[in-house]
């Protein structure tokens, strides 16, 4: 059997977390080994998946076969820092560069650093475990490639070029604009310098001189990376919540995606409607409850056409699968089988 | 002229973006000069209230209330002019595939551009705000944190240069809790709730600020008891719902802060349903 990847993205708050964790029990249950990787999970999923508190892959707790249930949780600063580690092959440099202040600042808050270490960790499990099926969870995004494109600006912004800023050593006492080849890059540095200060460009030219050397190894495992998630071994599924605006995001999103070259293969919208919802029934007589009753009824019946012309517009290009709001919260495996079967229920296979 | 700054934040999906523009509506209403603003590139009220475009330059909207969408590079470029006041060096820099990309990386520049333009009008530091209030529909929760500790991070890091200058200011005005007001918006569920409750917390002991909370989506439950006739599952749910918004209510109550209920409101018209939660909120 090949070895396969899932990737759940979407915005914040639409349960991409549980559904990419119900996608992983369902594999499991069909007899593959499979690895969930998760980014900030709830407490209670984490101790569902006996991962809190852990770094490592752990087998999931009470999951008995046929196949293997594992889960991890994605250790921001620890995967940036092995990678770093690995990448300059634990010589003296990784660890001057573990200490430079930039890089403290500039992987706690680097905006696609979260997105990077995502992929370095569902990089290395792929290479490293060997899992039938890994599916990762991905933090939150505005946009679906921003989290695509991450390492590859992060890669970018390693690469020669600006390695070459900074390359002379002797640069930092000297004023090491003056022996930089170049006006245009001299003129770009003075004006950074002019935001943002002396001090913020020597440690960042000590930043840029402490990787120097291993951006080729960032450069090579991007596009490794990158050749893995555009090969067919790869599928994407993307999450979203109803609302209109919503859905008009998630739209242009299942776009941009399939432009990149990456396999869409589902959207699922989840939270379409409650379960307790039927179109068929009729609700209550009179009174207060009828109101609210047939308030909901109306919304819900409005939603449902807004849904199908959405559905209509990306029809033959993926699968649309919708899933009811849970009225309950996942607290341990069988919540999580409950929603499995939901997601089996509504057409994911 | 005094200028407020309100951010609202919360676990994503709740609400934000909808709550934020109720309480700008508000203040618009109330009469005070408004400026609506959101982060990022991509402007969720563009789609929510059919807008041809909104862009970085504020654009008026509704009386006293002007919209924008603000992106760390555009403000890092108005920051740039106001400081270095020569397009064509600014351009070269904006221009240079790496700094481009280091801008797009690194928040460090980047953010502190966007906290330096929201914070520009109280600092008398670029081109005039002339809003009394500003309402930013901010990032999610753990972003948001980030977002407010980013200055201070900075300023630790770079003392000295206009960087470090310029964090220290912006750390400031974000401790002030006579400027910058934070609102955090749930729903009533564990998982935003439990998000507030710690979220209140840090805003309390790391930055001084007192939030207020906004409990969004809050299903109006009749008094009586379901009649005979109603669906089984139907009566369920509203039950289940109501307990869970008691339990959920009572905890944030625990959390002794202002507490505002904005109610659910089933209507896909985004004016009808912003004019509703502005009647509710405090």
């Amino acid at each position: 059997m090949s070895k396969k990847v899932s990737v759940f993205v979407g915005p914040g708050g639409v349960g991409k977390t549980t559904l990419a964790a119900a996608s992983a029990l369902l594999a499991a249950e069909e007899g593959k080994k499979v690895l969930v990787l998760t980014i900030d999970p709830s407490k209670r999923l984490a101790s569902t998946l006996g991962i809190e508190g852990k770094t490592d892959a752990t087998k999931v707790p009470g999951f008995e076969g046929p196949g293997e249930l594992w889960a991890s949780i994605v250790d921001h600063q620890k995967t940036f820092d092995e990678f770093v580690q690995k990448a300059a092959n634990r010589s003296p440099g990784a660890e001057k560069i573990l200490k430079n202040h930039l890089y403290r600042q500039l992987t706690t808050t680097l905006s696609g650093s979260q997105d990077f270490s995502a992929l370095e960790k569902l990089y290395s499990s792929y290479l490293e475990g060997d899992y039938d099926l890994i599916v990762l969870d991905t933090p939150p995004a505005q946009h679906a490639l921003s989290f695509l494109e991450a390492p590859a600006k992060i890669a970018a912004l390693f690469n020669e070029g600006i390695a070459r800023w900074f390359r002379d050593p002797k640069g930092e006492e000297a004023g090491f604009f003056q022996k930089i080849v170049g006006a245009g890059t001299r003129q770009v540095l003075k004006i950074l310098e002019g935001l943002t200060g002396s001090e913020f460009i020597r440690e960042l030219a000590d930043f840029f001189r402490s990787i120097e050397g291993w951006q080729d190894r960032l450069r090579e495992r991007t596009s490794a990376v990158h050749q893995l998630l555009v090969s067919d071994h790869t599928d994407f599924s993307l999450v979203t919540s109803f609302d209109r605006a919503k859905l008009l995001e998630s739209e242009a999103f299942a776009r941009e995606i399939r432009r990149g070259g990456y396999r869409l293969k589902t959207v699922l919208i989840n939270r379409a409607f409650p379960q307790w919802f039927d179109a068929q029934e009729t609700g209550p007589s009179a009174g207060p409850y009828k109101d609210l009753y047939e308030g909901f009824q109306g919304f819900y019946q409005h939603r449902e056409k807004t849904i199908q012309d959405f559905s209509l517009r990306l029809k033959g290009e993926v699968q649309v699968l919708q899933l009811p709001e849970l009225t309950e919260r996942v607290y341990d495996l069988e919540g999580l089988r409950k929603v499995a079967r939901i997601l089996k229920k509504g057409g994911w296979s | 002229m005094t200028q407020e700054i309100h951010f609202v934040t919360g676990k994503g999906g709740v609400g934000k973006s909808f709550v934020a523009a109720a309480l700008a509506f508000r203040q618009a209403k109330e009469g005070r000069r408004t400026l609506l603003v959101e982060l990022g590139e991509r402007s969720f009220y563009k789609d929510f209230f059919r807008l041809e475009s909104i862009g970085y330059q504020p654009q008026p909207f509704q009386e006293n209330l002007d919209l924008a969408l603000w992106s760390g590079p555009e403000s890092l470029r108005e920051y740039a002019k106001h400081l270095i006041k020569v397009e064509s060096l600014i351009k070269i820099f904006f221009e240079n595939s790496v700094s481009r990309n280091l801008v797009e990386i690194a928040p460090a520049l980047s953010e502190l551009a966007i906290l330096g333009k929201i914070t520009s009008g109280i600092r008398k530091h670029g081109p005039p705000m002339p809003y009394e209030v500003i309402v930013v529909d901010a990032y999610a929760t753990g972003h948001f944190l980030a977002l407010l500790r980013a200055p201070l991070g900075m300023a630790e890091a770079v003392r000295f240069g206009p960087m470090g200058e310029q964090s220290r200011g912006i750390a400031e005005v974000l401790r002030n809790s006579q400027l910058t007001k934070v609102h955090v918006v749930t729903l009533p569920e564990e998982m935003p709730v439990k998000e507030t409750e710690d979220l209140v917390r840090e805003l309390v002991g790391d930055f001084h600020l007192g939030p207020s909370i906004v409990l969004n989506k809050m299903l109006d439950v009749p008094s009586e008891a379901p009649p005979s006739d109603a669906p089984v599952a139907f009566a369920e749910f509203v039950s289940t719902t109501r307990n869970r918004q008691n339990e959920m209510e009572t905890r944030l109550r625990d959390l002794a802060r202002p507490l505002s209920k904005v109610p659910l409101i089933l209507s896909d018209d985004p004016m009808l349903a912003v004019r509703r939660a502005v009647e509710v909120l405090t």
